[in-house]
């Protein structure tokens, strides 16, 4: 019975190192399987979807647009196809240069951009990138991370992204993927490679979202490795909004260099099983991140945002605050590790978490860590989970406001002090209305 | 002059303790009245029952309001039937900035009297107005509920809130506390700005200093959940000097 280790005919198999790194995923992969509640790091959420034995990896046709429309052809127009495979018609409430992927695979062309900023396939790139090879799988310990492990397996489809030194992106880069799963259990990994150069400064926004049967099972596995260079900054915000039976996994893997800047948001509200871990190393004196998320879920779902911050050089700084609310039988997950390196003196490291509980079978786990073996330091965690104030629904009916438009008012408000971490305000917006 | 709210043989309770035991009494259109009384005599208790608070159950008696049933309805539709309860510890709301708080309030409101919703800009321009007269300036508007306001601050939203949402019977608790005598001044000016021939009040207080600058038409001394003694302004005077303890074990 197929599960998920399949053979598949991948790209780029005649790059010896490439082969070998796809090698060394796969022997990762095997000796972990799908960790199980006793696995630590995955005790919470419960991957048992992940057992089926009919995965298929999606076929080109199913990766494929059909719209037709002359947006492939490099075109800015609007897409008018209502179609359930089109990957164009979505527009976004902001402008940027859409990437647009369906189904696990990159859909051409590329946006015309600006001088500085390439954007290419990650196959493509391997060819010709001395780059790719230095930094492609050299962020994350496989053995530690089964997923990225199997990722890495079937490292093939992606972006590389390379913001040249001192450039400053003046739009977002938007990688929008569009799940559009058929009545099979499909599943694809996805990989990208980020590189944001010396002294420059980007944008990019990652948006997952399905179209047609919204209880079709599949699983994306997407992992991201991200280089933020010296005096460099990165915007890194994602949505995802999978379908209610779907499995979405995913891990940035992040380095920042002196004085560089990573900001990461993610909102989840979709998927069956939803996973954002954020492992980032601040490496050299100056680096700062932060780290939020916000997630609003109900059914049966389990989402969970894992973090894990590496202070490793002195002077280094970083933030969270993740803020979640949770109805039905639904489950959230947080678990935040900061990690502080001996002599990372004079470093802060903060963390809070908080969720609201909409019902009585809603349910938080929570697991804060702080690893600090250095002692200048400034580092705080804290978690807090609650129902919605009665005091104030009452201060708000009182005034003629509906009960449940007064919950709804309470709910965005919990959620807002995370989303106000958004810098770029149209995409705050854009979230903000997604959550709703 | 026809009666606005009336309340009769009331009992009431909160938890398994009767707090409003055998209550009285009849407010008509155009009339204010205060009532008076000890801390613990069931004053607040009352403003709560008469808002619809959930926790706070009508056991026996009734309560009618423009000659319905108050009881059946629910605390929002008790506000949009014009009930406003001006609270003494106004709630903290973090989030959700006044302006638009109160929006959602107006134009429920107005959905209840069949108008049309108030566009953001038109509203805006009311409430930047109103809140003017109150000493209230736009910053304030756009920070958080009752987050980080004084004692003055809140009262003074409150008043604003009563300007706005124009109710026809409106529950003071204590509208004073925490005010010093100029912001008492500006509150009680905002408030006796919607008395007419139609609107009516229930200042609820444990001082007389209240009601030097919102005049009474009744004043009402409620001790043990009920009313002991009815009067016209002179008795909140009286009181003054001679105190509770005449009424304490009634």
């Amino acid at each position: 019975m197929p599960g998920l280790l399949q053979s598949k005919e991948m790209e780029g198999s005649e790059l010896i190192w490439l082969e070998a790194l796809r090698q060394k995923g796969e022997a990762a992969f095997e000796q972990s399987g799908i960790p199980t509640a006793k696995t630590e790091a995955w005790k919470y959420t419960k991957l048992r979807m992940l057992n089926a034995d009919d995965f298929e990896f999606p076929s080109s046709e199913e990766q494929t647009c059909h719209c037709g429309c002359h947006r492939h052809d490099g075109e800015d127009e609007h897409c008018h196809c209502e179609g359930h495979d089109c990957t164009c018609h979505v527009d976004f409430p902001f402008e940027g240069y859409v990437l647009r992927f369906k189904n696990g695979a990159f859909v051409a062309p590329h946006p015309k951009l600006p001088e500085g900023v390439e954007v290419m396939t990650l196959m493509e790139a391997a060819h010709l990138e001395e780059d790719v090879k230095a930094k492609l799988g050299k962020l994350i310990e496989l053995d530690n991370y089964p997923f990225a492990a199997l990722n890495t397996a079937y490292l093939e489809e992606g972006l590389f992204i390379n913001i040249r030194k001192g450039v400053k992106l003046e739009k977002p880069l938007i990688i929008d993927h569009l799940a559009r799963p058929q009545d099979k259990n499909l599943f694809w990994n996805l990989r990208h490679l980020i590189v944001v150069e010396n002294g420059a400064d980007a944008e990019i926004i990652e948006n997952y979202r399905y179209r047609g049967a919204e209880k079709s099972r599949y699983f994306a596995n997407i992992v991201s490795e991200i280089y933020v260079g010296r005096n460099a900054k990165l915007r890194h915000y994602k949505l995802q909004d999978e379908a209610f039976k779907a499995c979405h996994l995913a891990l940035s893997a992040v380095q920042v260099k002196a004085d560089g800047n990573y900001r990461h948001f993610c909102a989840q509200k979709g998927a069956d099983v939803g996973r954002n871990e954020v492992v980032v190393k601040l490496v050299e004196e100056g680096a700062e991140a932060r780290v939020d998320a916000a997630y609003k879920m109900s059914g049966w779902a389990t989402l969970d945002t894992t973090t894990d911050i590496r202070h490793l050089a002195p002077h280094t700084k970083s933030e969270q605050l993740v803020k979640g609310v949770v109805d039905g039988d639904a489950k959230g997950v947080f678990q935040g590790r900061i990690h502080i390196a001996p002599d990372s003196q004079q470093t802060e490291g903060r963390q809070l978490h908080q969720a609201l509980l909409l019902s009585d079978r809603a349910e938080v786990d929570v697991k804060p860590e702080l690893e600090i073996f250095a002692d200048d330091v400034k580092c705080s965690h804290g978690a807090a989970s609650g129902e919605l104030d009665e005091e104030q629904l009452f201060y708000m009916r009182s005034r003629g406001i509906d009960a449940d438009e007064a919950r709804q008012i309470l709910v965005e408000a919990f959620l807002d002090d995370a989303l106000m971490q958004v810098e770029d305000e149209a995409v705050r917006i854009w979230l903000k209305s997604v959550l709703q | 002059m026809s009666a606005l709210l009336e309340i009769e043989d009331l009992y009431a309770r909160v938890g398994d303790k009767e707090v409003i035991k055998n209550l009285n009494l009849t407010i008509n259109e155009g009339e204010v009245h205060a009532i008076m009384g000890p801390n613990g005599a069931g004053k607040s208790t009352l403003s709560y029952v008469l808002s619809g608070k959930p926790g706070y159950e009508v056991t026996s008696g009734s309560i009618r309001f423009k000659g319905k049933d108050l009881c059946s309805l629910s605390t929002e539709e008790r506000a949009r039937e014009g009930i406003f309860l001006c609270l003494q510890y106004p709630v903290e709301i973090p989030g959700v900035p006044v302006s638009t708080f109160l929006k959602h309030a107006v134009n429920a409101v107005r959905k209840h009297q069949n108008l049309p919703e108030l566009d953001t800009f038109e509203f805006l321009k009311t409430l930047r107005a109103e809140g003017k007269k109150l000493g209230i300036d736009n910053e304030m508007l756009k920070r958080p509920i009752n987050v980080g306001f004084s004692g003055g601050e809140k009262k003074r939203l409150e008043t604003l809130q009563m300007t706005i949402l124009k109710p026809v019977f409106s529950i003071l608790d204590e509208a004073d506390s925490g005010l010093d005598i100029d912001a008492l001044k500006v509150v009680a000016e905002g408030i006796n700005a919607l008395r007419n021939e139609h609107n009516s009040m229930l200042v609820i207080t444990h001082y007389q200093r209240l009601l030097q600058y919102i005049v009474p038409d009744v004043v009402h001394i409620f001790a043990d959940g009920h009313i002991v003694k009815s009067g016209d302004k002179s008795l909140a005077a009286e009181l003054e000097e001679t105190g509770y303890a005449a009424y304490r074990n009634e």
